[in-house]
Parts: structure tokens; C-alpha cells; sequence
């Protein structure tokens, strides 16, 4: 039970850093990014051509990383800029359908070109054992990193004035136009970041598991799931809605069974639609 | 200078404000029979081939699946992403019924589409009831769908699982032909035109159009909006589910890929976009479309997936209308322009340019 | 140093507000004084660049600013305080007052100014602004605003819901500032409190100016006292 326990964490920090990108992203655009999952995938192939160019690892996994934040730069200027002319849900829909046909053209080249292809990325060194469990080290790194890079988002946007910024248009996004901020140029900038935040994903879970070219919309759908019930729009709703859905995940699947487990989650998520729409700690309706 | 931030409810963005029925019930009827004596040629032209045969079937199939969701979606704004669920409630309820439970094929189709239907009256009376928008709406059903195929995939020992099975009942029958499902499914498309014609014009289709264009105006004059949401998912899922258990009896067998999310839902919606929501016949024009060029692409694999990525983005950036209304602006504007100083508005975009509302929201 | 020129904007393609001219001149204190539905919060909204204007000019310290967008009007020493405050529910006293600042670093001193001028604010530096009540949020959105050091400070109807006393102290924080050189514009439904303010007022009903003149000649004039001041 521990183990599953642990395992279920570890795969929520990553349901929870997953989320946090398509959160922001929503909660402050307005944007729903169904292209998520791939923008992740693109990364870890990436970083898988780039190590099988001889680059060592961890310059590989930085040029993924630059590569995810393009990639959210690249969205931004092309797809989204038809969607940031209407608004409310307008704006949701055109953006759900638009990044809903990129994600299919991104994930039918993949598979076409590249099938069965995934990026794994081993952590040497035997297991290590934490509160009686033997744990994988690439587990341990990958928990690791994705705390560090939560560490890192909380402080940008408490600590830092543009991070103030970013979350002032969260709370309100005409209250942060009369204080002189630019909501279009927040949304670039938070674009870039769940581009980032995707590929430190992708890299991390190569760590745990393989991450293949089809995985794309099964990411998307975790975390759109963790995002609904974390609340849109909060980052703290994200990771805390992501380890709680880990465990269950995890607990219900070495019990219960994969199919079921996943109904599980679809479950969690639609009761909270239902029941509290707001998520756990969410912001927007 | 035009309004920078003009408001537009959901389903102005993927079409316009559904027509207004200046049609009568007769141009309809012969509209019907028009495109009834058209499609009907169709198997002298397949009739010799049973796959192809196969394939036109599945393309009426998904002409009822599109105008289904055209009743959900373009009259009353409910995002039913579980378009494929539904369906698959009607052919797996079916099947599972009369295979496994014993019940005659008929029946076992009754049964199914009111399954079916209401099954989609539920989800539509929870949305409604918890005042989900357009969004959520979306999401819950998607979920619905998502569960719908994992339980399929799950429970293997009633639906088969992953290979899905072989339907017996039926078999021999007419149902099971070579050419007899073409004409039964092809009187079903058509029988729903006519139906979803004839919605139009009665006080539903008035009801429709109030509460799509301003819900608060609607409800102050007197409509009840719920009521009317939860009718025309009933509706819309009774179709759903009346032509998913026809098309599973008709193919013999099904599997969790013949109702699946990417499958049926996103092929919908492109179609529907393609042929112009809304309208009544954009979904036969976009299922005929779509059905020929799937036969087209089929060599190209996955490839194909791209290129249905791509005709979203073009169609959702360029003609977000459709087809049909597209192409009827454009004979308007011609006619306008020969006659000058006539002044008919009415031609892009939807509920932005439509005279203000009953109650206004202005501060 | 405010010039607007035939203005005209509205809704879904019908005008609210038609027409309408007004200036304000360099240390003024302006007042828009209307009934309810008359048009001042969409014409301040068309102001500040939230609504599209459908005709007409306006411009400042001799830019032109029709079709900018709200961001950059701040940027150019304009200030706003909405009817609605659009305050962030979840941050606190402090971080509205750095981000009004945006994007410059917040300035000790001009915070301390500010929070001299509402004392009431400075106790509540780390509360969150959506457990404030009326009037305090009320302040924040007035505090906010001035931290860009606005050259010219807009308001609609900063009084909505505040108390009388409340009120009367919101429009002493106006006079406060108005002596430190602030030019002020503002949109009020309190007739009396906005007229012992200001120097010159436009009269807007049913989308027009149909009056304007100085604070005098207004409370003089029999149509004013009748309709706002409530004199036969």
C-alpha cells in the first residue's frame, strides 16, 4: 500500500506540473490548449534526436525545454491570434477547436513518420529506499525536479512583479488593463511557460516510464482532468488536485484495474463540474 | 470602428445564427425527395461491391450522427461532445439485447434509442440544472464519452472489450444485406430532415431560436429554456441512438472504435462545420463529403488524421459557417449588388449584428 | 489637457452615448454628473479603452488616443477607478498598490503618500482585497490607481454603495489629492458631494450633454436643482 502510495505521489507532482501550464493558460486567457500533450511530446522527441545526436543529456534536455517554450511561442503568434479577437466563450470554443486540429496534425505527422518511437531516459544508480519502499532513483530525480520547477513557478508569481502581473490578470483581467498591464502579452509570456512546463514534464516522466509519439492526447486529457479539479486558474489548486488524483490513480489501479481506475478519475473530474465547478481552489467559473 | 470587443455566444463562432425557416414545409419536402432520388442511385453505381456498399451505409450512418448533433449543438447551444456515446448506447444496447438477452432485433433497437435518448435527456437536464455553459457542458460530456469507451474496454465479458463481437441476431435478415441497410438508412436520413425541418417550424424551433440568441430575453418572455434544452437532447440522442443500433445490425459487428470519441464525435464536428451548422442539409453534404474523401485518403494511414487537423483549422479560421450558408451569401450579395439601393442586412455574421435584445444588459 | 470630441460609442452596434464633447484643462476638477442609465459608465468605459468607440476623438496632452488600448493609456499618465473597482480578490493591499505601479517598481515614497491619504488602507497592508468591505475596497481602487502617479485621474460613480460618511471621506481623498496638482475627472450619481468638488460640470442624459458650466452657474440653474439636487 505504501508503495502505491509513493507511486501515486510521484506521478501527481507531474499530474500537478502537467496542469499547472494548461491552468495558467486557461485561467488567464481564456485559451483552451487541447494541442498540450503534443507540445510535450515534440519536446521529448527533441530531446530524444538531440541525444541521439551525441549531445549529453543534460544540454539535450535544455534544448528540449527551449523547444517547448517555442513551441508555446510559435502557437501564440499563429493560432491564437484569431482567438484573442473574440471573447468569453466564444473565445473557448474557437481556441478548443483550432488546438484540437493542430493536435491532430502534430500527432497523425508523428505517428506517420515516426512510429513506436518514445524517449526514455535512464537514471543510473540502484533503487533507494524511502519509508520502507525501494524506489526507482529516476522516480526520486524526476519527483525531484518537478518539485523544484513548482518551486520555482510559486516564486515567480508571488515574488516577482511580473508574476504579480500574470496573476492579476487571473483575478481580473480588465482590473489588470486599468493598472497598465498588457493581457496579450501576459498570455505570450504564460504560452511559453506551459511550453516549458510540458517539456519538463515529458522529460521527467521519460525518466519513469516511456514516453511514445501516441501518448499526446492521453497527457492532454490528464491534465485537463487534474486542471478541471484543481480549479481553472490556480496553480496551488493544480498540485494539490494532481497528488490527490495520483494516489487514487495509483492506489485504484494495483487494486481495482487500469480501465477502471481511469473511470475513476473521469469520475472526479465530472463531480466536481457538477458538485463545485470551481475545482478545489479555482478562480474563474 | 466596430465594436473591438463584440461578444458572441458560443455557436456564432462556428456558424452563424441558425436560418430563419423562410423555407415552407413543401420546398423541404421536395428538397427531400431531391437529394432521397439522388442517393438513391447510389447502389447502382456501389451495388456490386459489398464493402463499398459497407462504406456508403456507414456515410448515411454518419448523415443522422451529424444532423443529430446539429439539433443539439446549432439549436440549442448544448455541446454534446458524447455524440459518439450515445450512438454506441443505441449499438451496443441493442446488440447486447438482442444477442445476449434474447430480445427480437426490432425491439432490441426500440429499446436502445430510448436508452439512447434518455440517456442524453439526463446529461442535458444536469447541464441545464447546474447552469454549465458551453464549456462545461463540453467537458462532462466529454468525460461521459471517455467513460463510456474505458467501461466498453472494461467490462469484457458483456461488451467484448477491445475486439468488440459479432451480432448474431439479424443475421439473414434484410438487415444484414447487401443493399437493403442502404435504403433503410437512407429513409432514416431523410425521415430526420424531415423532422428536423418540421422542428423548425413548429413552436420548438421558435423556442430554439429565442434562447440561442439571448437566454436571459428568452426566458423573460416566457420560455422555459430548461425544458426545451432537455427536449432537444432527447431528440437529438433518440436519433443517435436509433441510428447507431440500425448501423450496428446492419454491419453485423461492433467494438469499442466503431462509437469512439475520435472516431465519431471529431468527425462530426467537421462535418457539420463543413456543411454549415444549423442548416438542414449541410449534414448530408458534409457526410457525403467526408465519407468520399475517408475512401480517398484510406491509403494514407495516419496521414489522413493530418489532414483532417488541417480542415478544421481552415474551416473554423475561413468558413466558419459552412458550406451551405457560405455559398448562400455569396449567390445574396451577387443578387444585391445587381439591384441597387436594395438594403438587406442580414448576410455574415451571427447574433453580434442581430437587432438587440428583448432586456438590455446595459449598465 | 483632456479633449474629447463628438464621441459616441455603445452596444452591439447601437450607441449609448452620441455626441459628446468635454475638456479638461490642467489641475481641473471635473465633474459628469447623470441619472442612472444616462450613459456615464459607458462613456467612461469608452474613455479608458475598454468599449470601442464608434465616433468621434479624443485626446490627451495633445496625443491622440482613439483606438488605444486601455494598457497603454495608463501607460501615458492616465488613471482609472471603474464603478466596479475590478479589484483581485485574492491579493493583498500590498500587491495592489506595487502592481499599480506596473511596471515600474513600486516607489516607497509615493506609497507612503498614498497610504497617508488612506490611513485605512496602511492597517490592512497584507489583507486580501476581497474579504475589504464597500468602502475600503473602494479606497484601494482610488489607491491603486494613484500609484502610477496618473497625471489625470478618471472615476464613474466612486460613491456607488459607500456609506455617507464614507463617501464624504472618499471625496476628501480626492481633495487632498487634487491640491497636490491631480487633475480629476469623475462620473457621480451624488449630485451635492460631486458639485462641492468640482469646478466645472457636464450634465449627460440620455447619452447627450445636455448642460455644462461651472459648479455655480450648475447649482444655479433651475433644471439642475430640480432633476439632481432635488429643488423645486
Amino acid at each position: 500500500m505504501t508503495a502505491s502510495i509513493l507511486d501515486g505521489i510521484v506521478l501527481g507532482f507531474q499530474f500537478g506540473l502537467l496542469a499547472a501550464g494548461l491552468t495558467l493558460v486557461y485561467g488567464l486567457g481564456g485559451v483552451l490548449h487541447l494541442a498540450y500533450g503534443q507540445m510535450a511530446v515534440i519536446s521529448a522527441m527533441v530531446v530524444l534526436f538531440t541525444l541521439d545526436a551525441g549531445v549529453p543529456v543534460v544540454p539535450a534536455v535544455g534544448i528540449g525545454l527551449i523547444a517547448g517554450g517555442l513551441l508555446g511561442l510559435i502557437l501564440d503568434l499563429t493560432i491564437l491570434r484569431p482567438v484573442y479577437r473574440l471573447q468569453g466563450e466564444a473565445r473557448v470554443l474557437l481556441s478548443l477547436l483550432l488546438t484540437l486540429g493542430v493536435a491532430f496534425v502534430v500527432d497523425g505527422f508523428l505517428n506517420w513518420r515516426y512510429p513506436l518511437v518514445g524517449l526514455s531516459l535512464h537514471v543510473g544508480g540502484g533503487p533507494v529506499e524511502l519509508l520502507g519502499v525501494p524506489m526507482r532513483r529516476g522516480s526520486l530525480v524526476a519527483s525531484g525536479v518537478t518539485l523544484a520547477s513548482f518551486l520555482m513557478l510559486f516564486g515567480f508569481l508571488r515574488g516577482t512583479a511580473l508574476g504579480r502581473a500574470v496573476r492579476s490578470v487571473i483575478e481580473d483581467e480588465e482590473g489588470a488593463r486599468l493598472v497598465g498591464i498588457d493581457p496579450r502579452r501576459m498570455l505570450r509570456i504564460i504560452l511559453v511557460m506551459s511550453g516549458v512546463l510540458a517539456a519538463i514534464v515529458a522529460v521527467t516522466r521519460s525518466m519513469v516510464a516511456p514516453v511514445t509519439v501516441t501518448a499526446g492526447f492521453s497527457i492532454t486529457v490528464f491534465a485537463l482532468i487534474v486542471t478541471v479539479v484543481g480549479g481553472l486558474g490556480s496553480v496551488s489548486g493544480a498540485l494539490l488536485a494532481g497528488i490527490i488524483l495520483g494516489v487514487v490513480n495509483s492506489i485504484a489501479a494495483s487494486y481495482i484495474g487500469t480501465f477502471l481506475s481511469l473511470i475513476i478519475l473521469l469520475a472526479a473530474a465530472a463531480l466536481t463540474i457538477v458538485l463545485r465547478p470551481a475545482g478545489l481552489l479555482g478562480v474563474r467559473e | 470602428m466596430t465594436g473591438r470587443f463584440s461578444k458572441a455566444t458560443g455557436t456564432s463562432v462556428i456558424g452563424g445564427a441558425e436560418q430563419h425557416p423562410s423555407r415552407s414545409m413543401r420546398t423541404v419536402f421536395l428538397l427531400v425527395a431531391l437529394v432521397g432520388a439522388l442517393l438513391a442511385l447510389v447502389p447502382l453505381w456501389l451495388g456490386s461491391s459489398r464493402v463499398m456498399m459497407g462504406v456508403a451505409v456507414l456515410g448515411l450512418a454518419f448523415a443522422c450522427y451529424v444532423i443529430a448533433f446539429n439539433l443539439i449543438f446549432g439549436s440549442t447551444g448544448q455541446l454534446f461532445l458524447c455524440v459518439g456515446a450515445l450512438a454506441g448506447i443505441g449499438g451496443y444496447g441493442g446488440a447486447i439485447l438482442a444477442d445476449t438477452v434474447g430480445v427480437p432485433v426490432a425491439v432490441a433497437i426500440a429499446l436502445a434509442t430510448v436508452g439512447a435518448s434518455l440517456t442524453g435527456g439526463l446529461l442535458s437536464w444536469i447541464a441545464v440544472r447546474r447552469s454549465l455553459g458551453v464549456i462545461f457542458t463540453g467537458i462532462v460530456t466529454l468525460i461521459f464519452s471517455l467513460t463510456f469507451e474505458n467501461l466498453l474496454l472494461g467490462l469484457g465479458t458483456l461488451t467484448g472489450g477491445e475486439s468488440g463481437f459479432l451480432i448474431s441476431a439479424g443475421a439473414g435478415t434484410f438487415i444484414r444485406g447487401q443493399i437493403p441497410p442502404y435504403y433503410l438508412m437512407l429513409a432514416m436520413v431523410l425521415s430526420f430532415v424531415i423532422v428536423h425541418g418540421l422542428l423548425r417550424r413548429s413552436h420548438f424551433g421558435w423556442a430554439f431560436r429565442a434562447l440561442r440568441d439571448d437566454e436571459v430575453a428568452a426566458e423573460l418572455a416566457g420560455v422555459d429554456v430548461a425544458r426545451y434544452r432537455v427536449y432537444a437532447a432527447m431528440i437529438g440522442a433518440a436519433m443517435l441512438g436509433l441510428a447507431g443500433a440500425t448501423y450496428a445490425f446492419a454491419e453485423g459487428r461492433i467494438s469499442p472504435t466503431t462509437f469512439g470519441f475520435a472516431q465519431l464525435d471529431v468527425t462530426v464536428i467537421v462535418m457539420l462545420a463543413f456543411g454549415g451548422i444549423g442548416t438542414l442539409f449541410g449534414p448530408v453534404l458534409g457526410a457525403a463529403t467526408f465519407t468520399f474523401l475517408d475512401e480517398v485518403l484510406i491509403d494514407f494511414g495516419r496521414l489522413r488524421l493530418v489532414a483532417y487537423g488541417t480542415l478544421i483549422i481552415a474551416l473554423f479560421l475561413w468558413m466558419p459557417r459552412g458550406v451551405i450558408p457560405t455559398v448562400g451569401d455569396l449567390f445574396r450579395r451577387r443578387r444585391n449588388r445587381r439591384q441597387p439601393g436594395s438594403s438587406r442586412g442580414h448576410s455574415t455574421s451571427g447574433p453580434a449584428d442581430d437587432p438587440p435584445p428583448l432586456a438590455s444588459t446595459e449598465p | 489637457m483632456l479633449d474629447v470630441r463628438g464621441l459616441s460609442a455603445g452596444y452591439q452596434g447601437n450607441d449609448v452615448v452620441h455626441d459628446v464633447s468635454i475638456h479638461v484643462d490642467d489641475g481641473e476638477a471635473v465633474m459628469i454628473i447623470g441619472s442612472n442609465g444616462a450613459g456615464k459608465t459607458t462613456l467612461f468605459r469608452a474613455m479608458c479603452g475598454l468599449l470601442a468607440s464608434s465616433a468621434g476623438e479624443v485626446s490627451f496632452q495633445g496625443n491622440d488616443l482613439t483606438g488605444m488600448a486601455t494598457h497603454q493609456l495608463v501607460r501615458l499618465g492616465l488613471g482609472f477607478v471603474p464603478a466596479e473597482r475590478h479589484l483581485f480578490p485574492r491579493m493583498t493591499v500590498k500587491e495592489h498598490l506595487a502592481l499599480g505601479a506596473y511596471p515600474g517598481r513600486p516607489d516607497s515614497d509615493t506609497m507612503n503618500v498614498v497610504l497617508d491619504v488612506f490611513p485605512r488602507l496602511a492597517e490592512r497592508r497584507s489583507q486580501r482585497a476581497g474579504t475589504m468591505s464597500g468602502g475600503e475596497q473602494q479606497m484601494l481602487a482610488m489607491a491603486r490607481a494613484l500609484m502610477a502617479r496618473p497625471r489625470l485621474l478618471v472615476l464613474d460613480e466612486p460613491t456607488t454603495g459607500l456609506a455617507p460618511k464614507l463617501a464624504h471621506e472618499a471625496y476628501e481623498a480626492l481633495d487632498a489629492m487634487r491640491r497636490e496638482g491631480l487633475t480629476i475627472l469623475v462620473a457621480e450619481q451624488q449630485v451635492p458631494l460631486a458639485m462641492a468638488f468640482s469646478d466645472r460640470g457636464y450634465v449627460l442624459e440620455d447619452g447627450v450633454i445636455s448642460i455644462e458650466g461651472t459648479s455655480e452657474a450648475l447649482a444655479a440653474d433651475p433644471r439642475v436643482r430640480g432633476a439632481y439636487l432635488g429643488i423645486a
